[in-house]
């Protein structure tokens, strides 16, 4: 059998590389796994995990203030690992009652890299399944 | 706004997926507002409070999530880090500890903790402190026959519940004088059928209380001191 293709309609989809973000800003001594708040129990509304957490938008979406997800969103990491919308990190931190702290552990706010890694760093196998 | 607003009308949505779980709950006030909001909570196990449903009154200020919530215990309860009076409450979380991840129903749960882990170090309501610092069993007493007037826990829950068959004069009195928020023990000593007769001609009971104990208006001596004493100083 023969096909000819006359022509394609390329899909492309993307998420912010999470995992990598994580090596990448992670400080040596740093805990990925240390749940700082008292609030987090047992039942874990399971996209809390994807979600930023002061807009509550998921990651991959853009903060309340933005049209387009991607680039002109971008991510910002603490070197505590935390991860949230760079604009609304900001809006926080803008705050007198921040204190400069971070939301989730209130220690100083560090920021970690300038921004999200490359969008086309490859995703892991199971994220683009989810996605999918 | 908008951004504030979609966030907690998905905030309300959530908790009600997990009520039943959780048995959390919160309800807007007006349907077509996301300012004001009651939201509830099944008082902790293992405490005074158990069996208890407490009604919190939630206001979302327009700075929402940067802000913090305003909360205030509706349902009345005895607790150091709440006003027995106005049920505001003391916490830091609520004021000076606020973080913009915070929600409605993960500052409900804080609320429900506090009810377990009081700070009588940094009370809301000195005079409940006080008691709890110096007698835990008549503070618990107190914390949860206000559970079941107020809150809805039922008697059973009552470790004496056996002495709870209706006794005399004293027995009523005393229940008058935890409900006004006394420290029983004192009003006990005084007598509390006197403390609550006083109380209810409309004077404030911790006044009395405070006026009674100034005057030595007790046993013996209440004849001689005579009420028309007792009610000067408390016009005063
Ligand atoms: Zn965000
Ligand atoms: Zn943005
Ligand atoms: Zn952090």
């Amino acid at each position: 059998m023969k096909i000819t293709i006359n022509n394609y309609h390329a899909i492309a989809l993307w998420r912010w590389n999470l995992k990598a973000g994580l090596q990448q800003h992670q400080p040596a001594n740093a805990q990925p796994t240390a749940e700082g708040e008292e609030e987090e129990e047992e039942e874990d509304d399971d996209d809390d995990d994807d979600v930023c957490g002061i807009c509550r938008v998921a990651y991959d979406g853009c903060c309340p203030d933005c049209k387009t997800p991607g680039d002109e969103c971008p991510l910002i990491w603490g070197e505590c690992t935390h991860v949230f919308h760079m604009h609304c990190i900001i809006k926080w931190l803008d705050t007198e009652s921040s204190k400069q702290q971070c939301p989730m552990d209130r220690r100083p706010w560090v920021t970690a890299g300038a921004a999200a890694p490359p969008p086309d760093a490859p995703p892991a196998p199971r994220q683009a399944a989810r996605v999918a | 706004m908008a951004s504030r607003n979609k966030r907690l009308a998905r905030e309300v949505a959530d908790c009600q997926k997990d009520s039943s779980k959780s048995g959390i709950t919160i309800r807007l006030v007006h349907p077509d507002s996301l300012d004001k909001f009651v939201g509830t909570f099944p008082g902790p196990q293992g405490t005074p409070y158990e069996g208890g449903t407490y009604e919190i009154e939630i206001e979302a200020p327009e700075g929402y999530p940067f802000q913090p919530l305003k909360m205030r215990f509706i349902t009345k309860v005895y607790h150091p880090n709440v006003s027995s009076q106005s049920g505001f409450i003391c916490l830091d979380i609520l004021k000076t500890s606020w973080s913009p991840v915070f929600t409605l129903r993960t500052c409900l749960v804080s609320l429900q903790s506090l009810l377990s882990t009081p700070e009588p170090n940094d009370p809301q309501d000195a005079e409940v402190a006080k008691v709890y610092l110096t007698s835990r069993e008549r503070f618990d007493e107190t914390a949860r026959y206000w559970a079941q007037v107020y809150a809805g826990a039922p008697s059973s829950t009552s470790p004496n519940g056996a002495s709870e068959s209706e006794g005399g004069e004293d027995k009523q009195g005393r229940r008058a004088a935890q409900l006004a928020g006394i420290d029983w023990g004192i009003a006990d000593e005084l007598g509390a059928p006197w403390v609550v007769r006083f109380a209810e001609m409309g004077f404030e009971p911790r006044k009395v209380v405070e006026v009674l104990q100034l005057l030595n208006y007790r046993a013996d001596n209440r004849e001689r001191v005579g009420h028309e004493a007792v009610l000067e100083r408390l016009f005063s």
